[in-house]
């Protein structure tokens, strides 16, 4: 069902509670927000929970990693409350092991509103939808798409090059100088026949009359309807009532200040 | 702006942004490897500021093969939408950091009115655009709440960083390139032409 959303009202969706969710440092207010967006995915996302655990289960650990570094190196503002115990020189505070749960929490919720986007969007589409919904100049968005369909090519060059090298018996090189080496012969011609390329298709979509001109007709009409803003309301409002039951719950906490 | 920009200019950004966007997503797992190895020293928040300039490097490479207003800006926007079309786990919030990161890239070409491209410049840029972007992690990614100390030695590495992984790295690599006179349509190449016209003569 999500899939059927206007991409570009989806990004704005997602983007929002992302930036909104920068200024709370409790524990309370992402840890909601996450089980909401979980409930979101799992509901009206059609995405299937082993192929999201697949994506998310990295950033999992990634998030842990980053929670135990702020948890040791909080500065005065957010380690406050009694020293629960000392780690070799670190002295470890309650308000350091919130504020890491609750950056950690806070980088979950980043996760999986990216996954909610990435899983439910079709690249074209959000493309097209950048263009007429946010008037991206045509100029950019098809020049994007036509360097985004070369990525199948540029796998298929780099095998080419990969066997030109080995016929003429240019084998793997040890130590730095080697690799530093070995790069530039792969980096290089790749991408130099990508911009070969790249001119190539700018002149071919010149001379069948693209002018860039954004007055223009299109076949596949993006539109906003009603279910669009249901969506954006749902995912932006739900939010704001965490937000605001943090608030009366007394947990919320803006930049190491309760309020 | 994007008027004066010819659609050959405008696919060359995106197939640097496709190329630079493969090259940026693997550097996350460059980052979490480096980030291991440090972690028994007690560095682990070093890990990612040792490579943050690779992040910068197609602002650089763009705006020195280019040299046009709002190229390094944009061809880092146009890396961070391919980054998310690639279908991975990025999201909008990349394209946001993409955004914030270029304009901090643009900012160094924007105080030389966009003349001049000589290498301490594009150092210059991938200094600025390291200092930008870590401001914005210091709120977007909370980096606030950590020690002084440790903020101001992750942003020396970063912009340590930025300086070599975007700006040296950017130019050399788009030397390179020019070397092999595939860029004679730009700016660069043009530029490569009359060196050698006048050298010949």
């Amino acid at each position: 069902m999500i899939s059927s959303i206007n991409p570009s009202i989806k990004a704005i969706a997602v983007l929002i509670p992302g930036i909104l969710l920068s200024f709370t440092f409790d524990v309370f207010t992402p840890l909601s927000y996450f089980i909401f967006i979980l409930f979101v995915t799992f509901t009206m996302g059609d995405i299937s929970v082993i192929k999201w655990l697949k994506f998310f289960s990295p950033f999992f650990l990634v998030a842990l990693s980053f929670a135990w570094m702020t948890i040791l190196y909080t500065n005065q503002t957010f380690s406050y409350g009694e020293v629960m115990f000392t780690l070799w020189r670190f002295e470890i505070t309650t308000g350091s092991i919130l504020t890491g749960t609750s950056l950690a929490l806070r980088s979950l919720c980043f996760v999986a509103l990216s996954l909610l986007f990435a899983l439910t969007t079709d690249s074209t589409k959000f493309m097209l939808s950048l263009m007429q919904q946010c008037k991206v100049p045509p100029k950019i968005t098809y020049g994007i798409l036509a360097g985004y369909r070369f990525l199948p090519l540029f796998q298929q060059e780099l095998q080419i090059l990969r066997q030109a090298h080995r016929i003429r018996g240019v084998g793997r090189t040890k130590g730095l100088k080697g690799k530093i080496n070995q790069f530039r012969r792969y980096a290089i011609p790749l991408l130099a026949n990508g911009i070969r390329k790249a001119e190539r298709v700018a002149i071919a979509m010149e001379s069948k009359g693209f002018t860039g001109d954004t007055d223009r007709t299109h076949y596949h009409q993006m539109t906003i309807e009603k279910k669009d803003w249901i969506f954006f309301s749902f995912i932006v409002g739900g939010f704001i009532i965490i937000v605001v039951f943090s608030y009366n719950l007394g947990y919320l906490n803006i930049f190491g200040k309760k309020v | 702006m994007t008027n004066q920009w010819k659609l050959k200019e405008i696919v060359l950004m995106s197939i640097l942004g496709v190329v630079f966007g493969i090259i940026y997503l693997a550097f996350f797992l460059v980052g979490q490897v480096i980030q291991n190895i440090l972690a028994p020293f007690g560095l682990a928040p070093f890990g990612y500021e040792i490579i943050f300039g690779i992040w910068f490097i197609v602002s650089i490479v763009a705006a020195y093969i280019l040299r046009k207003p709002g190229v390094a800006f944009t061809a880092e926007v146009i890396a961070g939408i391919t980054e998310v079309l690639l279908g991975t786990t990025a999201g909008p919030g990349l394209i946001l950091s993409a955004a914030v990161q270029g304009a901090g890239a643009e900012l160094a070409f924007a105080l030389t009115k966009w003349k001049d491209y000589r290498l301490r410049v594009l150092i210059f840029s991938g200094m600025s655009a390291a200092l930008i972007s870590f401001v914005w992690h210091l709120f977007y990614a909370g980096n606030i709440t950590l020690t002084p100390w440790l903020l101001v030695a992750t942003l020396v590495v970063r912009v340590i960083s930025g300086a070599l992984l975007a700006g040296v790295l950017g130019k050399w690599i788009s030397d390179q390139l020019a070397k092999t006179d595939v860029l004679r349509g730009y700016a660069l190449g043009k530029e490569l032409q009359k060196r050698r016209e006048t050298g010949a003569a």
